[in-house]
Formats: structure tokens, C-alpha cells, sequence
């Protein structure tokens, strides 16, 4: 806990930092985070795959965003029904989807996630189509627009710090040790007396309501929406975060998400160069670092320190 | 009527590059139980190399068959490098595989940009007349490059002694080291296959459909839908898949719009993995885990 009081004093220092760059950085740091942090408890702490996550970022945010224009919703109101409706939409997925595993369930996850896509493309007279939402109202606080990067970022990472102290809590509770069995092995876990369907659609429902909301803050914040960002290639990234931050590791997932956005923006001179690193990284962290790259990194440096050890004595 | 056979004709064709991938998938799933996601990818890489070796005035026929060989090498050290050394759970073959994936397109557009590219028709580029619909020739070279491979391949698997040592490791890789089959070897002839297999069908499409840095992310996914449709680790399987969806496909395209193309795509694999994830040739335990 004492972690999480810490880490919320530092987001709160970085807030007076007076740089629009960083703390945009930082907003889109907080709110990948809860994609990525959902993502975690499905692969890392259940053992499942999605590789259509995006799929609920972007529901989120066109949800919340089509409920506020369309039925003149307030903003404060539409996320939170867009999350409803998209965290329904992850549940019934779930009673699709787990009949399958391994190979199957990736595949069937990546065709919800293209589907879902296919759809903010072509259904112009909803999403716009490829020009998407324009003029997406802005949330507002007592008549103040939150429209700078500044005024978003206490909302971004409020919700992102709530969203770290709830899977806090939930992998350390009787059902996050059931989670672990699940992914441990299934048949054990079901013949213990979990009931393994319900809980992994349960988990699925939680990870597609984070996105959701993050997608939905996304939205409001930005004012307008194209499909772009929600393709497929964003599940691949939120893979790679949680990847290198260790799949089933909290703070790994946060590292493994500043990693790559902050990796992201360095390689943005070099072009294309960057496809080639994510690609490398994920191949280098799965095959030497199944744990992540910061835990990979601590080991490496240990050894390397006992060896120093070793070779002065 | 005319339109049902152009698009029938159309679906044939794209749906023999799907069956091509999917048969590429199926060699190495049966050898190391990986589904090799950057299946794809060796087919854009294979068209890639032809086109570059082409520009540097090397012969079409020359640049070709060297295309097919560095291919086929990379996926044998692939698998060197990236398969072996990791513990084979099934999510970690997966994301791996992507890996190398992304990493194959990034190395692409470094080397040869993001344009779209094109190779030569083999032979001409007077359509021919087939009872009302038109077909450039190059579309019987993928059908006929198809139809021989797949054709060769059964011969392959059913006769061959290397074909049955390959079967074996499908069926029990531990009972097939007892009987002194190499399974890794025959893991890295799999990767080698299936890299030559893809190169091939990416070089024969490319007249037909321009090539570029990320086309091979579309062929390997159909190629995996073709296995799922054919019921997964079969091969005749993968090849009637590849042609049920590619006709599907172009009949979508041609009478609803071809923007949902994608999308319908997927509904059928959905379709098959709720209701027979077994797919048309399969068997039950095998979608099961």
C-alpha cells in the first residue's frame, strides 16, 4: 500500500511540471494504463488471450462519445453508460469466446477486434467513417472546459491510480488466487470448485469496462474521434506493455507502459525504425525475459554484481 | 451470370494464396505445435526480395528462386534463434511469433519503404476469355502454382520417408524420438518449409495484387481462418479453406461491398470456431486445446 501513497505523491509533483509535452506524455501514460493494466489480469493473472483489446478502448470512446452527441448526455454521464454497455458487450463476448483456448481463443479475440474496426470504418452515417467524430463536447467542471493537458490529467490519473488499487486488491483477495489458479491449471481449478467460465467472463467484463472508461476519457478529451487508433495494431502495443512489464505484475505493466510510450516518442525521428524495435523487443523479452524486461534487468544486474563478488574473493 | 463467374473466378484465385498459407501454418503447428503468426509475413518478404533483386538487373527467374531460398533459410534460423530457445507454452509461441512479425515488417519498410510494389506477369498481360468473365494469365500461374504444390506436398507427407518422419512428430513428437526421429531438426525443416511456401505464394500474387510492407498481415490471417475452416493441422483441409473463404470473399465484395470484406471474413471464423471448431476435416480434441 505504502507504494501506491508514494507513487500517487509523485504523479501529484509531476503535475506542476511545467511542460504541455510532458504532462500529455503523462495523460496518455495514465490512460493506456488501464487498458494495459485489464489486459494483465486476463493474461497474466487468468491465463487467457485478447488480441482485440482495443476493440473496447475504442467502443468506449465512441461510445461515449455518440451517447453525449447523440442524446445530449452530459459528458460526466455518458462515460460512465458507455462503460455499462461496453463492459455488457465484454461479458456476453465472454460467454462466446471461452468456450474456445490457446490458438482458437487468440484468433477469435483478433476477429472481434477487426470486426469491431471494420465497423468505426464503414458505418459512416454512426462513426463518421474513416473522417470520424468531429465536435465530441469536452467535459466540463463548475463551467471550466477541461480542454489542456493540465486540466485532464487529475481526472486521467485518478482514475488510473483507483484502477492500480482496485487490481491491487483484486489479485490479492481470494478471487485473485483463484484467478492464479485458473491460469495455473484449469481442470485443477474447476475441480477445487471455481467455477472457471464464470470467473474468466467476469474478468473479460472488469478488463473491457477499464478500456472503456479510459477510451471514453480519451474521447472527451481529445474532441474528436477517428478509427485510427483503435485498429489492431493498438492490441499488438498493449501486448508488447504487457509483456515487458511481466504479464502478471502490477507496477511491471506500468513500467511496461511508460517504456514503450517514452520508447515511442525517442524513435519518432528515425521513422519506420520503430516497427523494428517493438518487434525486437518483444521477441528479445518473450524468449530471455518470460517475467519482463524489469525483472529481467534486476536479475541480470544481480548476477552481475555476485559475480564481481565472486571474482574479488 | 458473368458477374458470378468473374468473382468466382477472382475468389479462386486469391483463395489459392490463402490455402498456400494456410498449408504453411499446418507443416509447422503439426511439427511444434506453433501457430506461426508471421506466416504471413514470409509471403511479403519473398515478394520483397524478388522485387529488390529484380531492380538490380538480376533475372526474374534468378531473382525468384533465390527469393524462395533466403526465405526458406530465415525460417529455419528463426526457428533457431526465436523458437527453441523459449519454453513452448502456447501464449508464449503466439506473442513471439507476432514479434518476429512486426520485427519482419519493420525491416522491411526500413529497407524498402512503405509504397506499394509490383512484379512483372510471368507471361503477359492479355487477359484471356473464359466464357464471358476475363482473366489475366498471371491468375493461372497462382492456381496452377497451387494446385501443384498442394498436390506435391500430399505425395510428400503421404510417401516420403523424411514426409512420414514429419507426420510422426505431428501424431507424438516423444514416441517419434524413440523411434530416432530428429524432432528438432525436423522442427527446423518445418520453419523452412513453411518460409518457402509462403515466399512462393507472395511472389505468384504480387503481379495481380501489389505488395507492401504490411500485406502479409492480411495473408497470413486468411491463411489461418483457410486452417480453421479446413480443421486445423489437416492440409487438404487448409487448401479447400483457403478456397471456400476466398470465394466467399469475392462474392461479398462483388455483391454487398467490398469494405465489409474484412469483417465477413471474420464472421465466418466465428461462425466455425462456435459452431464446428473442429472445421471441415478435423477432429474435436484438436480445437480443444
Amino acid at each position: 500500500m505504502w507504494r501506491i501513497g508514494a507513487f500517487t505523491l509523485l504523479i501529484v509533483a509531476l503535475w506542476f511540471v511545467e511542460n504541455n509535452y510532458v504532462l500529455n506524455l503523462l495523460v496518455v501514460i495514465a490512460l493506456q494504463t488501464m487498458s494495459a493494466l485489464g489486459l494483465s489480469l486476463l493474461m497474466g493473472y487468468t491465463g487467457q488471450i485478447s488480441l482485440g483489446h482495443a476493440a473496447f478502448y475504442g467502443l468506449g470512446a465512441y461510445g461515449s462519445a455518440l451517447i453525449s452527441m447523440r442524446l445530449g448526455l452530459n459528458p460526466w454521464l455518458s462515460i460512465f453508460a458507455a462503460t455499462a454497455i461496453v463492459a455488457g458487450i465484454g461479458w456476453s463476448l465472454g460467454w462466446l469466446v471461452f468456450r474456445l483456448r490457446g490458438h482458437h481463443l487468440a484468433m477469435a479475440t483478433l476477429a472481434f477486434g477487426v470486426i469491431v474496426y471494420v465497423g468505426f470504418v464503414e458505418l459512416h452515417d454512426l462513426t463518421g467513417g474513416p473522417n470520424g467524430l468531429q465536435d465530441v463536447p469536452i467535459f466540463t467542471v463548475l463551467g471550466t472546459f477541461l480542454d489542456s493537458d493540465r486540466l485532464i490529467y487529475p481526472l486521467a490519473w485518478g482514475a488510473c491510480i483507483l484502477t492500480i488499487v482496485l487490481a491491487h486488491n483484486l489479485v490479492h483477495s481470494p478471487k485473485g488466487l483463484s484467478m492464479r489458479s485458473v491460469a495455473e491449471n484449469e481442470r485443477v481449478a474447476a475441480s477445487l470448485g471455481q467455477d472457471v467460465s464464470a470467473l474468466k467472463r467476469q474478468i473479460l467484463m472488469l478488463s473491457a469496462a477499464w478500456a472503456a472508461f479510459a477510451g471514453g476519457i480519451w474521447a472527451h478529451y481529445l474532441g474528436y474521434l477517428s478509427p485510427n487508433p483503435f485498429d489492431v495494431g493498438f492490441s499488438i502495443k498493449l501486448l508488447v506493455m504487457v509483456a515487458i512489464g511481466g504479464f502478471a505484475n502490477i507496477w511491471g505493466v506500468l513500467f511496461g507502459v511508460a517504456f514503450v510510450t517514452i520508447l515511442g516518442q525517442l524513435l519518432k525521428p528515425f521513422g519506420f525504425y520503430d516497427v523494428v524495435i517493438y518487434g525486437l523487443l518483444l521477441v528479445i523479452v518473450m524468449v530471455f525475459f518470460p517475467n519482463g524486461l524489469l525483472d529481467g534487468l534486476v536479475t541480470l544486474a544481480r548476477s552481475a554484481v555476485s559475480g564481481l563478488r565472486g571474482a574479488r574473493a | 451470370m458473368t458477374d458470378a463467374l468473374q468473382f468466382l473466378f477472382a475468389g479462386l484465385v486469391i483463395g489459392s494464396i490463402y490455402g498456400l498459407a494456410g498449408i504453411g501454418f499446418t507443416a509447422v503447428y503439426n511439427v511444434t505445435g506453433v501457430v506461426n503468426f508471421a506466416q504471413g509475413d514470409f509471403a511479403m518478404l519473398g515478394a520483397m526480395l524478388a522485387i529488390a533483386m529484380m531492380a538490380v538487373g538480376t533475372p526474374m527467374i534468378v531473382a525468384i528462386v533465390l527469393a524462395i531460398i533466403v526465405v526458406a533459410l530465415l525460417g529455419g534460423v528463426i526457428e533457431r534463434l526465436a523458437i527453441r530457445p523459449a519454453s513452448q507454452t502456447v501464449i508464449r509461441g503466439i506473442i513471439i511469433t507476432i514479434g518476429l512479425g512486426v520485427l519482419l515488417q519493420g525491416v522491411a519498410v526500413v529497407l524498402w519503404d512503405s509504397n506499394p510494389k509490383s512484379l512483372p506477369a510471368f507471361s503477359g498481360e492479355t487477359p484471356i476469355n473464359v466464357l464471358g468473365a476475363t482473366l489475366p494469365p498471371q491468375s493461372i500461374w497462382v492456381v496452377g502454382t497451387a494446385v501443384v504444390l498442394m498436390v506435391a506436398l500430399h505425395f510428400f507427407f503421404q510417401r516420403s520417408y523424411l514426409g512420414k518422419a514429419f507426420r510422426a512428430c505431428a501424431v507424438n513428437p516423444f514416441a517419434a524420438r524413440l523411434v530416432g526421429v530428429r524432432v528438432p531438426t525436423m522442427a527446423s525443416i518445418s520453419f523452412m518449409l513453411s518460409g518457402a511456401l509462403g515466399a512462393v505464394a507472395g511472389i505468384i500474387v504480387t503481379p495481380i495484387a501489389l505488395m507492401q510492407y504490411d500485406s502479409g498481415i492480411g495473408i497470413g490471417i486468411k491463411g489461418f481462418i483457410a486452417c480453421i475452416i479446413g480443421g486445423f493441422g489437416h492440409p487438404i483441409g487448409a487448401a479447400i479453406g483457403g478456397l471456400m473463404l476466398g470465394v466467399i470473399e469475392a462474392f461479398s465484395a462483388g455483391y454487398l461491398s467490398s469494405g465489409y470484406k474484412d469483417a465477413i471474413a471474420f464472421i465466418l471464423l466465428l461462425g466455425f470456431l462456435f459452431a464446428r471448431p473442429e472445421g471441415i476435416m478435423g477432429e474435436m480434441e484438436k480445437a480443444q486445446h
